[in-house]
């Protein structure tokens, strides 16, 4: 019992403090500057108490105690919280711009950062423990509700991020189509080698080697091989080009990129096709099935979870690695990435990099969810 | 002397990787043009500063992913483990590009961005590795010693940790393979790695540099891992 209060205490902390002693924002004069910080107190005025309160009733409930009725109240603080926050920063960023010049921006910081992600993660892991299956996507959706209602509502405009976002809105939108199409296109370029290299059988171990090989290849030492190596092959045989085909754009990020996913799907096909036990394979063909139909029946169902999670894992790292792509000029999320940190803008770097990890995670959790989908369904 | 046979290969593959990055080596490669072989001394620089934060990188990796590893194998802190699993699967998801790109408005150029990036992808595949291999210790192992009175120290000590240690140098190899690759990645925020020579060579077209700084990165990897396969097959030796 007494180590329940200490944790609960101790979970009740953590949100304050960060919220106290990290600063919630920049004031920057114009968008390449830092600023000067500015503290909790003068940013969130009167909302400062009720958050604080919240901050701390969720956390703390959540770390110390087991209950659903104390979960769901807690995850219930948590989202009250982040949304109270939200709307904290906003109307504080409002505040200080307003009277400013246009180029005058009001940036979150750290404080506000963290303090904002550890409020989010912590309402699905409430959810979660109300209702194990459920929780977690509905505690996503109230998540992504509140910040859409705020946003509608104007109360986030002030918000530097915002600002840079309606300046640059068409550039993202092509982007992320650009980044969807080279992590998609690599993931199918990659699954296709796979299943080909599947078919060679006397050859696993020679592919083992080299697929695995190539990880250790930095990401950008491989684009710049791929990228020197079809400038060769254009200058040599000029033929090519009248194909489409160029030194410099998709072709080699889809290439490079598909070439790190080999490893994950090649472990994952590799582990599904090995995952009936040798009894099950032998009543199978006792019972004359074909080698097909003992493919078909057997070894992709049973292996169903161990094939879904290489694809997982190969998913998250194509949506990281295509903005690489940005490297050889075949655009995507990291043209803006890559802009910012020339530029030296934070807002065009969190520009990029925010729909990045929205992306990995969003792929990360669709696809667990369905690995554990057809683990139940198929249990081995 | 048989225990030491796998780090062989690694070894073999890696020597030769890095006479390959040589400039008189690399300098067969092509010459004239935008072509200029890196010197001795700068590529030895950037081999010792990559080295350098790598192995930093590897060994915070490597002592918060094998401490997080035990203790949410212990059954005291299971409460624990959904928590840290999650925040581990977050840290994966956000690439490491991503990281250094949001960390240098904070942390400015060089070294500190690269640090986070290699900090923040590392810890899951150590967790994980660290999980799975004290997990694959049979149950019958543990109770086999708690019977016979082991203190949980103990047991962890002379039962678990033996068994678990060819896992748990896997897991050490696949962090070090990343900490050198990510530290690559690095080179994009002004650390002055073996990614250097790859990030300029793509810009001015400097074949043999990119070569160098590929192979020389690749080599440090396979020379890495070489020396974790021996301390895997010493420790086993004195476990055996």
């Amino acid at each position: 019992m007494r180590r329940r209060i200490i944790l609960g205490l101790a979970g009740a902390a953590v949100v304050p403090t960060l919220l106290v002693l990290l600063p919630l924002m920049h004031f920057a004069p114009n968008r390449l500057l830092t600023g000067t910080a500015i503290d909790a107190p003068s940013i969130l005025g009167a909302m400062l108490w009720p958050l604080g309160a919240l901050a701390a009733i969720g956390p703390g409930l959540l770390a110390g105690s087991r209950g659903r009725l104390a979960a769901a109240i807690a995850a219930l603080a948590c989202l009250g919280a982040f949304a109270l926050l939200l709307a904290g920063l906003g109307h504080g960023a409002a505040a200080w711009t307003a009277g400013q010049p246009p180029a005058a921006r009001a940036r979150l910081a750290a404080g506000a950062w963290i303090g904002a992600s550890l409020l989010a993660a912590a309402v699905p892991l409430g959810a979660r423990r109300v209702d194990p299956a459920a929780g977690g996507p509905i505690g996503a959706l109230a998540l992504a509700a509140s910040v859409q209602g705020l946003w509608l509502a104007g109360r986030l405009d002030a918000l530097s991020v915002v600002v840079e976002f309606r300046a640059r809105r068409d550039e993202l939108a092509a982007a992320l189509l650009d980044h969807l199409a080279l992590a998609l296109g690599a993931l199918a370029l990659a699954a296709l080698v796979t299943g080909a290299l599947a078919l060679w059988r006397r050859g696993r171990g020679l592919v083992d080697l080299t697929v695995s090989g190539l990880q250790v290849v930095p990401a950008v030492a491989l684009l710049g091989g791929l990228v020197t190596a079809a400038s060769a092959l254009l200058s040599a045989a000029p033929a090519l080009r009248t194909y489409g085909l160029s030194a410099l754009g998709t072709v080699p990020a889809l290439v490079g990129i598909a070439a790190y996913l080999l490893l994950p799907l090649w472990r994952g096909l590799q582990g599904a096709l090995r995952a009936p036990d040798a009894a099950s394979l032998d009543a199978a063909r006792a019972l004359g099935l074909t080698p097909r139909q003992i493919l078909t029946g057997l070894r992709l169902p049973l292996g169903a979870s161990v094939l879904l999670g290489g694809v997982r894992v190969a998913a998250v790292q194509a949506l990281g690695l295509a903005t690489l792509g940005a490297l050889v000029g075949a655009g995507g999320l990291g043209t803006l990435v890559f802009d910012g940190m020339a530029q030296f803008a934070p807002d065009l770097i969190l520009l990029g990099a925010l729909p990045v990890i929205a992306l990995s995670l969003a792929a990360e959790r669709a696809l667990s969810g369905l690995e554990a989908a057809a683990r139940r369904h198929w249990p081995s | 002397m048989r225990r030491l046979a796998p780090a062989v290969g690694p070894l073999l593959l890696g020597l030769a990787l890095a006479a390959a990055c040589h400039p008189a080596v690399a300098g067969l490669l092509g010459d004239g043009g935008a072509n200029r072989p890196l010197s001795l001394t700068r590529l030895s620089d950037l081999a010792l500063n990559h080295l350098t934060l790598a192995a930093s990188g590897f060994a915070f990796v490597a002592c918060l992913g094998l401490g997080l590893g035990l203790v949410v194998t212990r059954s005291r802190f299971a409460a624990l483990r959904g928590g840290i699993d999650t925040l581990a699967a977050f840290a994966q998801a956000v690439p490491p590009v991503v990281v250094v790109a949001l960390a240098l408005p904070i942390l400015g150029f060089g070294g500190p961005p690269t640090l986070l990036a290699l900090a923040a992808y590392g810890i899951m595949p150590a967790l994980r590795g660290t999980v799975g291999a004290l997990e694959s210790v049979s149950p019958e192992a543990r109770e086999a010693a708690r019977a016979v009175g082991l203190t949980p120290g103990q047991v962890l000590r002379q039962v678990e940790l033996p068994l678990a240690a060819s896992g748990l140098i896997e897991t050490l190899r696949t962090a070090f393979v990343l900490a050198v690759a990510v530290t690559a990645v690095g080179a994009l925020a002004g650390a002055s790695t073996l990614g250097t020579p790859i990030v300029a060579g793509l810009q001015n077209q400097n074949v043999v540099a990119m070569f160098q700084g590929t192979a020389a990165a690749a080599a440090l990897a396979f020379l890495g891992d070489a020396l974790l396969l021996a301390a895997g097959g010493l420790a086993r030796r004195e476990a055996a």
